[in-house]
């Protein structure tokens, strides 16, 4: 049997560099009722992983003949795909750049914090892959970064979703207006945020022409138009090759996107929260927008007084791809409970509740490919429950990625921090306010800072 | 990384004029500060000329400036003054490989009209690569003579500012008449730093990160552009001056190395991250944590200072009776604590060369530290040579420093003792051939007599007028072990805080304080005048370009 | 799709046990106006879960004048009563959620939707029952969902004032008070808020230390000379000298471990009675202590994260049983507003992680009424008791379950919330995509 657990990557961390490969591992899992999502529920099933990916999914198995990392009897138990949060704002060090109200040449990539303890808690409520997200201070934030949560390195490139597109972050409604309006800027209104997409649009327009013409221009004397790389992204993201996924709440706002993005021709959109798309659910689905929204959450802002928690229900059944994501470091904890509230509210069906948090996610960060769903060729990435996932009373019971396994219930020591401060207190005890794990505005308001450091004289 | 090589026949000769020309202005010196002689013999010490190369019993000669003759059955000058070396020790200067010392905190700027913009000024938003440190540099500083009394002779000193202050010099940490004295060779380094400019972009990691490529990109377009210009105009649009990207013109073309202050883990992989998506010549300045990078680092082509800022070591409470999970959290706070002090070693043994920076550190630790990383499995010849000749080698200097060599430069550390050994102390310490005497103190490291402190130590009221009015509250300094300790309890109901850098001299009184706000740190830089028992000063926030001012008031003790 | 409300609960429910899943995909119309009714009930057929005499199959409630008449397997259905036929359901005592702010807040990041706290630190005379809002959109909201009724709360500072307990029906604030008031004292705290320093957070507690205790020296004070002439009216005095007094009890706000320990031993010195703990989340380290004083605990959110980075990952969900079987009355709060209807989740991972579904049950329903003195009318589906419960599907704290009917107060609620007209109008709107062009002569 080949070994490789947690602690040994602890030990062997000065391996992993950014060339070195991820740890992949071999697991027989044996006799589970296995959800595969895409290939309806198979009872009485086994699922092998090899070299990190899953090779057999069918009955009685054989082991192969190199062994495997572990064989797990999986009888009366659940496998389900890993979970996919498409909004997270776990792992990192910072989350606004909101400076300025285009930021789209910041990426998350350059500031993923490998050590935080919240990777191990959200593997823990079976999730292993999150799109750590831009926070939402300003019109055009930064780019995103999908995330493999292979916990225990410290290196930030072992974590890297490798293959996964380039998403940015967009945001629409209170949050950029309140900025601009502490700093008496635009956009301060609704109708600001539209002209000033519009108008960056226009902007990487000029600057893909100037640059065209640069290099059509035959000849080795010629001088280079300046770089621009805010321009350069918002190229990218006209090309396609970039996915837009956008902060917003009003259905105005995003049938407003949806206007914009037609007329610069750009195909794809995710809106993220989306607590009203649930009222233009039909224009969703013409435009095949996708959506990526709450369970439940509410009334905590103007914009979000409006709600439904039946939102995701009506948005599936009008054809719309839906996740549930977390945007907290709370929820990513029992995403799996949060997709089981649109049984309640809106009545899915077990597969269609389940996909909000694994195919359809995998689908709006374009890695479908990879992960999702458990068929042969994709990812190990799996989550085994003792209970059907969709119950308040599952339990995740192991959680792996590549075929490593990552968490394990009966196997959980204390303190799985990675990093320790030498002069941190040993008793530190935080409490936390309702919405403090709710980060997407975290460091971006300037203006209660500078109250901070008038409160300080 | 060979930095100044091509320098130093330049850097010789010049400092050869300099010694012949030292008395010619000295028409007379009525404060007596001049010495006798620019001659020095050392006597039979215990010479460490090169780490590793010990001779006993040995002497050694610096004459204006540069050291002359080294080893035993040295004929001593007739001109020299004499100092009896007898169970002392000698070692070749120190040199800090990246600090901000000699440089004085600018002033705090207007803050700009226009400050949310995409593009705010570069002032502003701390872009001012263009900048040298020489125009920071003052020889009021007492930096210099705080690090020198430590045995350092030659900093690296880096600007003051935010994400790229400035170019680094090499200064010589003596007591000159004019900055320009100090330097020994100037704008060896690009310096650069995760500090965003608060409320402005880029405001943080994330838009610093996205800025310096911008930069080093638009530059590498602007050299091109304006090499094609200088080789053949004609034709061509004529290359605009941009003095932040001309700066970077050296860095594209690897003729200037970057010092990133990285210390953390996370920044020292984000700063490789830059180096290998663009190239340049990278120096982890003042890297803290970097145990987990040694593989990364070996044969990486970065140059490492690791930092001498080291944690206190953490407590391991001897009690009985504590639970399990507190022995457990101590355990690990002690595991990691270890980790950091033996990454020194661990580096060495992986072939690492490393210099150390003090960046950071607090000067009346850093001796402790150093005798604390040895213990902690550095061989001290390697920490030794860390401190001189490597350091020395990897900023490009170890032809004209780093050992006791005939035709060095005059720079050397006299000891009581093994300089490793905790009970030993700096008496002498020559800088360019300048001898600079200490008291041994028993604790060691103090920096204020008690005479000067008398005008300071006591409780003081003060008021400052701040733009959200008045505020009121205490200032409480005391000294301990030499050093000046203060406390700031403010009437508003914040927290107390810790003065940092409290300097007291000739009537001027700066000390700083940290706290965290919104994530971020920010640094409160006080500066005033003492005139007996009041004290007039400004109070200055540069994250926001505020300043107000600040009065206080020496409360007389009760009888 | 499933249906979610009975508009006339009888009639659909008819239709609903032989066909429910076709019947609603069509019935999508909903009542704007939101009445409830009111009539002698008959509540037949159902397994009801009494919490105090355990579970009855077959089951009928009969409900008059807004209090449970009979209850049993055995009872006589009046002749003139609403009969309500719940075969396959599952009837349970309302669900009782021991700290919210609804009623309080509308919207949070409005200001002038904010009615919880009051500036000062000491204002204990800060009634909660009287800024509620009978018609905030959260109660539907969250009384369709079982929870029937609720501690709603005032915050901050070390006294931030009295705690209501409240039914989550009616049009005025007295309509709606369920006979239990409590001074809720924000006890000082060693622990961190989420970024604030330790040193601004000693700081604090320093500060608040003080307040708690020079103005309980003063309370004392002011309750020994109270009553006597010439003793002047002070209202913040006043409250806090009913605590001391025996004629109100206490809610103390305490989470760190450490602070657990320090308010025993401060309750002990004041000599005070009737204390609850609330909030608790360090208190799986100390049950003991706690158990052994007696003190019954609030405590939630459980789905919360751990307050100490090196705390396993589960901590939250493993406190309220852990301290239940350390012997200590439990009862459970979402500290939430317009997400109180997530008590059963609270309540459901709790029994997951330890505390089993039984007590967890107890936990928000039988234990929060004893522990607000309120068990002789609240709490269990009981002869005598208010008539709060509601019909479920099946086990509420199971996420698909849903709620069919719900009664406070021997009302009939309408099964419809701002959340629910919502789905009606939007689920297939009309018009969907394209509107029917019409033509406009110019």
């Amino acid at each position: 049997m080949k070994k490789l657990n947690i602690t040994l990557l602890l030990a062997i961390g000065v391996a992993f560099s950014a060339s070195a490969q991820t740890p992949v591992g071999d697991i027989l899992i044996r006799n589970a009722t296995v959800i595969t999502i895409t290939n309806g529920t198979l009872e009485n099933t086994d699922v092998l992983i090899e070299n990190g990916k899953i090779t057999r999914v069918g009955t009685d198995l054989r082991e192969p003949r190199g062994g495997v990392d572990e064989v797990i009897d999986a009888s009366g138990m659940y496998v389900m795909p890993g979970i996919i949060d498409a909004h997270s704002h776990i792992a990192g060090s910072s989350i606004n750049e909101g400076t300025s109200q285009v930021t789209s040449e910041v990426s998350m990539e350059d500031v993923v914090n490998p050590l935080d303890v919240s990777i191990y808690r959200a593997l823990a409520g079976g999730v292993t892959s999150i799109h750590l997200m831009h926070g939402s201070a300003n019109v055009i934030g930064g780019q995103n970064e999908t995330m493999k949560l292979r916990y225990g390195t410290t290196n930030p490139d072992d974590l890297r979703f490798e293959g996964a597109p380039r998403t940015i972050k967009f945001a629409l409604g209170e949050n950029p207006t309140r900025g601009a309006r502490a700093r008496g800027i635009q956009p301060q209104t609704r109708m600001g945020i539209e002209a000033m997409l519009r108008n960056a649009f226009n902007d990487a327009l000029n600057y893909k022409a100037e640059w065209d013409e640069y290099n059509t221009t035959r000849g080795n004397r010629k001088v280079a138009p300046e770089y621009d790389l805010r321009m350069e992204t918002l190229v990218d993201i006209l090309e396609g090759e970039i996915l837009v996924h956008c902060h917003s709440y009003r259905a105005d706002e995003i049938y407003m996107l949806m206007d914009v993005f037609s007329d610069f021709g750009i195909e794809k959109i995710i809106f993220q929260h989306a607590n009203e798309a649930y009222k233009v659910a039909p224009e969703l689905a013409e435009f095949g927008a996708y959506t990526s929204v709450f369970s439940d959450w509410w009334a905590y802002k103007l914009e979000v007084y409006y709600s439904t928690a039946y939102n995701a229900a009506i948005l599936t059944q009008n054809g719309v791809n839906t996740s549930i994501n977390s945007d907290s470091g709370e929820l990513i904890r029992h995403l799996f409970h949060e997709a089981a509230k649109s049984q309640k509210y809106g009545g899915l069906n077990d597969n269609e509740a389940l996909s909000l948090i694994t195919i359809n996610p995998a689908m709006q960060l374009g890695i479908e490919d990879r992960v999702g769903s458990i068929e042969e060729g994709k990812d190990g990435d799996i989550v085994i429950f003792d209970k059907h996932p969709l119950s308040v009373y599952a339990i995740p019971q192991m959680t792996f990625v590549d075929g490593v396994k990552y968490f394990d219930y009966n196997n959980d020591p204390d303190d799985q921090r990675i990093w320790v401060d030498p002069t941190s207190a040993i008793q530190d005890v935080v409490l936390y306010d309702a919405h403090d794990m709710h980060l997407c505005m975290h460091e971006a308001d300037f203006v209660e800072m500078y109250e901070l450091i008038n409160g300080e004289w | 990384m060979k930095l100044l090589r091509k320098s130093f026949f330049r850097l010789s000769l010049l400092l050869s004029f300099a010694s012949f020309t030292y008395n010619a202005h000295a028409q007379s010196d009525p404060t007596g500060n001049s010495p006798a002689t620019n001659t020095y013999a050392i006597t039979n010490a215990t010479i460490v000329q090169a780490p590793g190369k010990q001779i006993e019993g040995g002497t050694l000669i610096i004459s204006n400036g540069l050291i002359t003759a080294v080893g035993t059955n040295i004929n001593i000058p007739a001109n020299a003054e004499v100092i009896d070396g007898t169970d002392m020790y000698v070692y070749p200067g120190f040199i800090d490989g990246m600090s901000n010392t000699g440089a004085a905190r600018p002033d705090a700027m207007e803050r700009p009209e226009d400050l949310f913009t995409p593009d705010p000024p570069n002032d502003y938003a701390g872009i001012t690569p263009e900048m040298s440190v020489k125009f920071q540099l003052d020889i009021e500083e007492n930096s210099i003579n705080n690090m020198r009394k430590l045995g350092f002779t030659i900093s690296h000193t880096v600007p003051h500012g935010r994400m790229l202050p400035g170019s680094g010099s090499l200064i010589l940490l003596k007591d000159g008449e004019h900055a320009d004295d100090l330097i020994m060779e100037e704008n060896v380094s690009m310096y650069t730093q995760f500090q965003g400019a608060p409320g402005a972009y880029p405001g943080n990691t994330l838009g610093i990160m996205a800025k310096w490529r911008n930069l080093y990109r638009n530059a590498d377009l602007a050299k091109q552009h304006t090499e094609m210009y200088a080789s053949n105009p004609a034709g061509l649009p004529r290359p605009t001056q941009d003095r932040v990207l001309q700066a970077f013109y050296p860095v594209v073309d690897r003729s200037q190395p970057v010092f990133y202050n990285a210390n953390s883990i996370l920044e020292a992989q984000r700063a490789m991250r830059l180096q290998s998506e663009l190239g340049f010549n990278l120096a982890l300045g003042n890297l803290e944590e970097g145990w987990e990078m040694v593989g990364d680092l070996s044969g990486s082509g970065v140059t490492v200072f690791l930092s001498l800022n080291i944690p206190e070591e953490p407590e391991v409470k001897e009690d009985g009776d504590k639970t399990e999970e507190v022995a457990a959290l101590e355990q690990r706070r002690l595991d990691f604590y270890n980790k950091q002090m033996s990454q020194f070693s661990a580096m060495d043994a992986e072939g690492i060369k490393f210099g150390f920076s003090t960046m950071g550190a607090t000067a009346s630790k850093i001796k402790s530290n150093l005798v604390s990383i040895v213990e902690h499995g550095l061989d001290s010849v390697q920490a030794l040579a860390a401190l001189t000749i490597d350091a020395a080698e990897l900023l490009g200097i170890d032809a004209v420093t780093g050992t006791l060599d005939e035709g060095k430069i005059g720079n050397a550390v006299v000891t009581t003792g093994p300089y490793f050994h905790k009970d030993s102390g700096v008496k002498y310490v020559f800088v360019d051939g300048d001898k600079y005497e200490y008291e041994i103190r028993e604790s060691g490291g103090g920096e204020v007599s008690e005479e000067e402190a008398a005008g300071i130590v006591g409780t003081w009221v003060y008021t400052s007028s701040s733009p959200r009015g008045e505020q009121t509250g205490t200032m409480v300094f005391t000294r301990q072990a030499g050093e000046l300790t203060g406390i700031l309890t403010s009437d508003s109901g914040q927290p107390d805080r810790i003065l940092n850098n409290i300097s007291f001299r000739d009537g001027t009184l700066t000390f700083d304080y940290a706290f965290e706000a919104g994530g971020q740190g920010v640094e409160i830089v006080v500066t005033g005048e003492i005139d007996g028992d009041e004290f007039e000063g400004e109070t200055s926030i540069s994250a926001f370009n505020i300043s107000f001012p600040i009065v206080a008031t020496k409360e007389v003790p009760q009888q | 799709m499933v249906m979610r409300t009975f508009k006339i609960t009888s009639f659909a429910l008819v239709f609903a046990l032989v066909a429910l899943v076709p019947l609603f995909t069509m019935a999508q119309q909903s009542e704007v106006v939101r009445k409830a009714q009111v009539a002698k009930f008959a509540l037949t057929n159902a397994t009801i879960y009494t919490v105090t005499n355990g579970i009855i199959e077959n089951g009928t409630i009969v409900i008059n004048n807004g209090i449970i008449e009979a209850v049993g397997a055995d009872v006589a259905i009046p002749a003139d009563a609403l009969v309500y036929d719940y075969e396959g359901r599952e009837i349970y005592p309302g669900m009782i959620d021991s700290g919210t702010q609804l009623g309080l807040v509308e919207i949070n990041s409005v200001a002038e939707s904010r009615d919880y706290n009051e500036e000062g630190d000491i204002t204990p005379q800060m009634q909660a029952l009287t800024a509620v809002n009978p018609n905030s959109e959260a109660i539907p909201v969250t009384r369709v969902s079982g929870v029937t009724t609720v501690i709603t709360k005032p915050s901050g500072g070390v006294f931030p004032g009295t705690a209501a307990t409240i039914n989550l029906f009616g049009y005025t604030p007295d309509q709606m008070y369920a006979g239990s008031k409590g001074l809720i004292i924000n006890f000082p705290n060693s622990a961190r808020r989420w970024r604030q320093t330790q040193e601004q957070a000693d700081r604090a507690r320093e500060r608040a230390l003080g307040v708690l205790n020079d103005t309980w020296d003063k309370a004392e004070t002011y309750a020994s000379i109270r009553g006597s002439e010439d003793v002047r009216y002070y209202p913040e005095m006043e409250a806090i000298a009913d605590v001391i007094d025996g004629k109100m009890m206490v809610y103390i706000e305490v989470n760190a471990a450490s602070d657990i320990l320090s308010a025993l031993e401060w309750i002990e010195d004041r000599g005070l009675e009737q204390v609850v703990f609330t909030g608790v989340s360090e208190g799986w380290r100390v049950a003991d202590q706690i158990a052994e004083a007696g003190i019954p605990v609030i405590t939630g959110p459980v789905l919360s994260v751990p307050n100490r980075r090196s705390d396993r990952f589960d901590v939250a969900y493993t406190n309220p049983g852990i301290m239940q079987q350390a012997g200590i009355k439990v009862a459970l709060r979402t500290n939430d507003t317009e997400n109180s209807r997530n008590l059963p989740y609270n309540a459901g991972f709790a029994a997951a992680h330890g505390m089993g579904r039984e007590e967890a049950l107890k936990a928000i329903t039988i234990n929060a009424a004893e522990i607000m003195g309120i068990a002789d009318q609240l709490g269990s589906i009981e002869p005598g008791k208010r008539a709060n419960l509601f019909v479920a599907t099946g086990d509420p704290f199971e996420t698909s379950t849903q709620i069919l009917d719900v009664f406070i107060d021997g009302y009939q609620i309408p099964m419809t919330s701002l959340q629910l007209e919502l789905y009606d109008e939007f689920l297939d709107r009309v018009p969907g995509l394209n509107k029917t062009e019409i033509t406009v002569d110019r």
